[in-house]
């Protein structure tokens, strides 16, 4: 009885979530290429800082030894100031993997579907609340 | 089983009907006696005070939900799974590689700060048709709408016009300009900030995303020529006990709000229901449009934080991306016609 009813529960609980995913203030979907996934590695030159969306600038090695600068579009200012960010807080040189989509237009600009440390650990996944480094909502904070 | 849901039901009720506010008796007043009547204050010259920083942010949906159809009230038990579902959720779920959809949401939820909470236990924001839906378009609205998608360059305003010819196609969201209202009053995925500031005759509600600051007066002016028309219409405001009421008109044709342009008209009623909440309820009319008026009711939450500003153009590379990404896109397309064999 109970579990067809928390059953219930999850499964308005996931249509909820799902209707209500959220939109950038610009169509991501309309700037990126769902059909040209890419992954990149490589280190961080600077995070422009700018409104409507910040800017992850990485250089990657290519196999042939040869380096290609990359832009990798990411939330916006505001919300990562609230939650803990700062501009300097991704410092250069930092070694991350970008798991994304190419940009349509063909230029070296992706969006980072996922963003890992080499080590694995999520950018920015430092908490099991909001995903926020210190949101408050982790008790380990406390 | 029957006995325990009437039980819930009506404890439910009580709290909805002692306490003007569901959040602050979450917060701390819970087990204390039915307090007084909330009493609002007043700034120096008299007049109700609404001022503040607030959030709009809400995990309550826009429409009611076809599997709480006929109901106006989620259970608790209903409201802890949606907030345990938002706040574990960090993006992944429900994505699949290689999708529209997985590209729209970008990254997980960092990005976003679209709330973890419900805010109200009501299970739409639409509160008026009763049944939580936003009402039927008029035949006039429907046949301006297919118009409309065979002209993609007409209007960049709405959902219809999504082309991507020019960037005048493009939402005037995208492209930097306003939501509109009452968009600009409604929830999004993030920048759900506003500041509420008064003088003597005059209320201001400065708005985070996208920035601007809408002046209402209250000093009982009527509303200007019918021929000046703007991207926010033009509001009036007066006070009804200690509700503040806008009534805007003089919308532009270039926006659209849900099918609706100029013949848009909006009265929103705001009040302080607590110390650290405010009631906001706006009814849209367009009998062009709407088959009959329709009314939100969204929580404003005190934040206690500061507003930051959104210099949307600082950095707009999404529009120069979308645009050429487009012409790209019509290369492509034409060097396959170009090398396939007829």
């Amino acid at each position: 009885m109970n579990i067809g009813i928390n059953r219930g529960l999850l499964t308005a609980a996931l249509l909820l979530a799902i209707s209500a995913a959220p939109r950038a203030h610009h169509s991501f979907a309309a700037e990126f290429d769902a059909n040209q996934p890419i992954q990149l590695r490589g280190t961080v030159v600077r995070v422009e800082w700018i409104n409507p969306h910040t800017w992850i600038h990485m250089d990657v090695k290519k196999p042939d030894g040869a380096v290609e600068r990359w832009m990798i579009e990411g939330g916006t200012p505001n919300t990562l100031l609230r939650r803990g960010l700062k501009k300097d807080s991704l410092p250069q040189g930092t070694e991350i993997m970008v798991d994304g989509y190419k940009a349509k237009n063909g230029s070296n600009r992706a969006n980072g579907r996922d963003i890992t440390f080499t080590d694995g650990r999520k950018l920015f996944l430092g908490s099991s609340g909001t995903g926020a480094p210190r949101d408050g909502r982790d008790a380990s904070e406390k | 089983m029957r006995d325990k849901h009437l039980v819930l039901i009506v404890a439910l009720f009580s709290v909805l009907l002692l306490t003007p506010s569901l959040l602050i008796a979450q917060n701390g007043s819970a087990g204390a006696p039915p307090a007084k009547p909330y009493t609002t204050p007043r700034t120096p010259w008299g007049e109700p005070d609404l001022q503040g920083t607030f959030s709009n942010r809400t995990i309550t949906p826009f429409e009611r939900p076809a599997n709480v159809s006929g109901r106006e009230y989620f259970t608790p038990d209903e409201v802890a799974a949606m907030e345990k579902s938002a706040a574990g959720r960090n993006g992944d779920e429900g994505r699949t590689r290689g999708t529209r959809g997985d590209v729209e949401r970008a990254y997980n939820d960092f990005w976003w700060d679209r709330g973890t909470k419900v805010t109200t236990l009501r299970t739409s924001l639409v509160v008026d048709p009763p049944d939580g839906r936003v009402p039927a378009l008029t035949e006039e609205a429907r046949k301006r709408q297919a118009d409309e998608a065979k002209r993609p360059a007409f209007r960049g305003a709405g959902a219809n016009g999504r082309g991507t010819d020019t960037w005048l196609d493009r939402s005037t969201f995208e492209r930097c300009i306003t939501r509109g209202l009452p968009g600009a009053m409604s929830p999004t995925a993030y920048n759900n900030n506003y500041r509420i500031t008064q003088s003597p005759g005059y209320v201001a509600i400065q708005i985070e995303m996208l920035g601007g600051t809408r002046i209402i007066p209250t000093d009982g002016r009527q509303h200007v020529s019918s021929s000046i028309r703007q991207w926010m219409g033009h509001s009036t405001g007066r006070w009804e006990g200690d509700t503040l009421v806008i009534e805007t008109t003089n919308f532009t044709d270039k926006i659209l709000y849900r099918g609706a342009a100029e013949n848009l008209q909006l009265t929103e009623r705001i009040r302080r229901v607590g110390q650290d909440e405010l009631e906001y309820r706006v009814t849209i009319t367009d009998p062009t449009t709407f088959t009959r008026p329709w009314t939100l009711a969204i929580p404003f939450i005190n934040t206690g934080e500061d507003m930051f500003e959104y210099a949307c153009h600082e950095g707009n590379y999404g529009m120069e991306g979308i645009l050429s990404g487009a012409r790209e896109e019509e290369r492509k397309a034409a060097e396959a016609r170009k090398g396939s064999p007829r």
